[in-house]
């Protein structure tokens, strides 16, 4: 087994976490797979809204559910796994309506926030919802459920660390202090209009309906007083899941291609990862072009090629040219990946990129014997 | 500029993570400012790509010149915001006044999308602001965020009109909106990679452009297409001397590599372009481990400059082509 394997062996929770197009989805589908090959109960968790796993596990819908990958899925793929694979997709407008039911002091408080026009703009765009969502599900299936081992996909933000951030910002929003003092006299009175010249900040008060509208304050005062004294709630349970995040028993895959772009995140993400104290699992470099020319020697060329193979000069220089390529970017693979593992010691593995798609089990169970 | 672009103001290119958004757009700019148009790239949010990748020092905040007639800016929330309360109140004291307010920022921070509507407000008003009679810009491209995100970015003036009720905010989403989807100002471009999930995930955001955001994508690009170097006859003979002793083995399993790589790209393009008929570039595969102005320059060279017998542009298939829309349960 190797020190990646071991290193994953030895943990509850993976956290899959790179720059878009890296192949995080992929490498966390592979290692939920190779948990279930070895006998654990695994469940794999994304949130991707291309729905990439699912045609990866072969599966339908997923909308958070947790759906087991069937035994027949696994003959078909020739995999014999002694233990299960389960699959879900995070819907993120769910998880949130379950988080405000759980807080909600009553139903009808409960009911005035799920229909209020601003909570569903919030739940479906604001930035780092996914996130924030993300992790407060991964909280709940870590503690209600027994998987072995739950792998979490992070979603495809543009830059890996807003997914350490979404919280925090979330949270900002709904106990925003300074939106609570600005509008106070709107959220007790329900009519702004009314209130606005009893306000010392009356001109500011104005100045910003002319900004957004006055109706948009009322509407947003009415969420934020829906959503007062569950606040503390929310703050208990993202500190939660910040422990859980922060346990040994948590660990963050980093995944990186050798693209310079990806490099930097994966190396930005795990300067932030050492600095906070968060536990890191291992890294995985994905989509790497390995080297066919071993050995020093120069590149052959047309000529030697021809005389070798027996064959037309054309062919021997179009050989000659592809093997050159090849090793160009071979070599850029190599420089990005020395640069990657010196700033990123500890466990690893590289995944050769893979001509083939990986797009049904019997392709992760490859990928996975690289990890 | 070229084929399906010519005479658009706005070019939204957009995309998967990591299939090379930012390249092309700075190809597409530096075509269209050599065809004597002045052109502003605008990046949203983002570390600086564009101008880098020409060669020239990042921009900034500010709309800055990198080479004659191409300028390129980076568009932050703060700064979006900051010009669009100066436009709003007209005065830079009444402004600090109100908008250096501790309080107010913390506050603007939570009023939902707002931070989207501005920084597309900005790269909008670019794209529609006139000056002596004529426009300020011939063309803005927009290096728009991956998929999702860059959904959920243009989709905010129409999310806006069902959620904010009547005012300035909303009024503002309703300009916005009209010129988003108006054909004959904005056009986008989607990029993607002859591989299998970008080509899954070019037709989902096809779909959720025109479905959410009421954007009907006009071009599609395809980005690091392999060459179809050797015949099958050719990776026949090469196949047993995959094991052979260097140079013939090592040169052969490269051979056939390549020979797999571009035959399935040929396999996902023809799929993609069975889905989506929309009119189609192919950007060659280029063996840089760096990119830079050189690699900007064979890319923009693809998209001006067919190889012989070659369109540039491969024309749309037939409309009845497009795959009826994939739903997926949950799906929005």
């Amino acid at each position: 087994m190797t020190a990646l394997r071991r290193s994953i062996g030895s943990r509850r929770i993976v956290v899959c976490v790179g720059s878009g197009g890296v192949g995080k989805t992929t490498v966390a589908a592979a290692i939920g797979l190779a948990g279930a090959l070895d006998g654990q109960r695994v469940l794999v968790c994304t949130i991707d809204p291309a729905r990439r796993l699912a045609s990866a596990m072969g599966l339908g819908a997923l909308g958070n559910l947790e759906a087991r990958v069937p035994p027949e899925a696994f003959r078909a793929a020739g995999l014999a796994p002694r233990g299960e694979l389960f699959a879900m997709m995070l819907d993120v407008k769910r998880t949130w309506d379950e988080l405000v039911t759980r807080h909600a002091p009553d139903p009808a408080r409960r009911d005035r926030i799920l229909k209020n026009r601003l909570y569903h703009q919030m739940s479906a765009a604001l930035a780092g919802s996914q996130e924030y969502m993300a992790m407060e599900k991964l909280h709940e299936l870590a503690t209600d459920r027994d998987y072995d081992l739950i792998v979490l996909d992070t979603p495809p933000t543009a830059h890996a660390l807003d997914f350490l951030d979404a919280p925090g910002r979330i949270l900002d929003f709904l106990g925003n202090d300074a939106a609570r003092t600005i509008l106070a006299p709107a959220a007790g009175a329900g009519r702004l209009g009314l209130r606005l010249a009893q306000l010392g900040s009356a001109t500011l008060v104005r100045t910003l309906a002319r900004f957004t509208g006055a109706e948009m304050l009322h509407d947003l005062a009415e969420f934020l007083r829906g959503f007062q004294g569950m606040y503390e709630g929310f703050k208990a349970r993202a500190a939660a899941v910040r422990v859980l995040l922060g346990q040994p028993t948590t660990g963050f895959l980093l995944v990186a291609s050798p693209s310079p772009l990806s490099i930097e995140e994966a190396l930005g993400f795990h300067e932030r990862l050492q600095r906070e104290g968060m536990p890191v699992a291992g890294l995985v470099a994905n989509r790497v072009t390995p080297g066919l020319w071993r050995g020093a020697g120069p590149l052959p060329d047309q000529a030697a090629l021809a005389a070798a193979l027996g064959a037309d000069g054309a062919l021997a220089a179009r050989l000659g040219a592809t093997l050159a390529e090849h090793e160009r970017m071979a070599a850029g693979d190599a420089a990005a990946l020395r640069q990657l593992f010196e700033g990123v010691p500890g466990p690893r593995a590289v995944v050769p990129r893979l001509e083939e798609d990986v797009h049904d089990l019997a392709g992760l169970a490859a990928l996975a014997r690289h990890l | 500029m070229p084929g399906p672009f010519l005479d658009r103001r706005l070019l939204v290119v957009t995309g998967k993570g990591g299939v090379g958004k930012s390249s092309v757009a700075a190809a597409l700019a530096l075509l269209a400012s050599r065809a004597g148009r002045r052109v502003l790239v605008c990046e949203v949010n983002a570390r600086e790509r564009v101008a880098p990748l020409l060669g020239a020092p990042p921009s900034g905040t500010e709309a800055t010149e990198v080479e004659p007639g191409l300028f390129t800016v980076n568009v932050t929330p703060a700064t979006a915001m900051r010009e669009y309360g100066l436009q709003i109140l007209k005065f830079q004291a009444l402004y600090e006044a109100v908008f250096e307010n501790r309080l107010v920022r913390a506050f603007l921070k939570v009023v939902p999308s707002l931070g989207e509507l501005v920084m597309l407000g900005k790269i909008l008003h670019e794209a529609r602001a006139e000056a002596h009679g004529r426009p300020r810009w011939d063309l803005v491209v927009m290096d728009a965020p991956a998929s999702g995100h860059a959904v959920q970015l243009l989709r905010v003036p129409g999310a806006m009109l069902g959620t904010v009720p009547p005012g300035p905010l909303r009024s503002d989403a309703e300009w916005m909106r009209a010129w988003l989807v108006d054909p004959a100002r904005t056009a986008v471009a989607l990029v993607t990679l002859p591989e299998e999930m970008p080509v899954v995930e070019a037709q989902e955001l096809d779909q959720q452009l025109r479905e959410q955001v009421g954007l009907a994508p006009a071009a599609l690009l395809v980005n690091a297409m392999p060459e179809a170097r050797f015949t099958a006859e050719e990776t026949g003979r090469l196949g047993p001397l995959a094991e052979a002793p260097p140079p013939v083995g090592p040169a052969a399993r490269a051979a056939l590599l390549q020979a797999l790589r571009a035959q399935h790209a040929a396999r996902h393009l023809a799929t993609l372009r069975a889905a989506l008929p929309l009119p189609t570039a192919l950007l060659p595969l280029l063996a840089s481990p760096a990119w830079g102005r050189a690699e900007i320059e064979q890319l923009a060279a693809a998209l001006a400059a067919p190889g012989p017998g070659e369109p540039a542009w491969l024309p749309a298939g037939p409309a009845a082509a497009r795959a009826p829309a994939r739903r997926r349960k949950g799906a929005p």
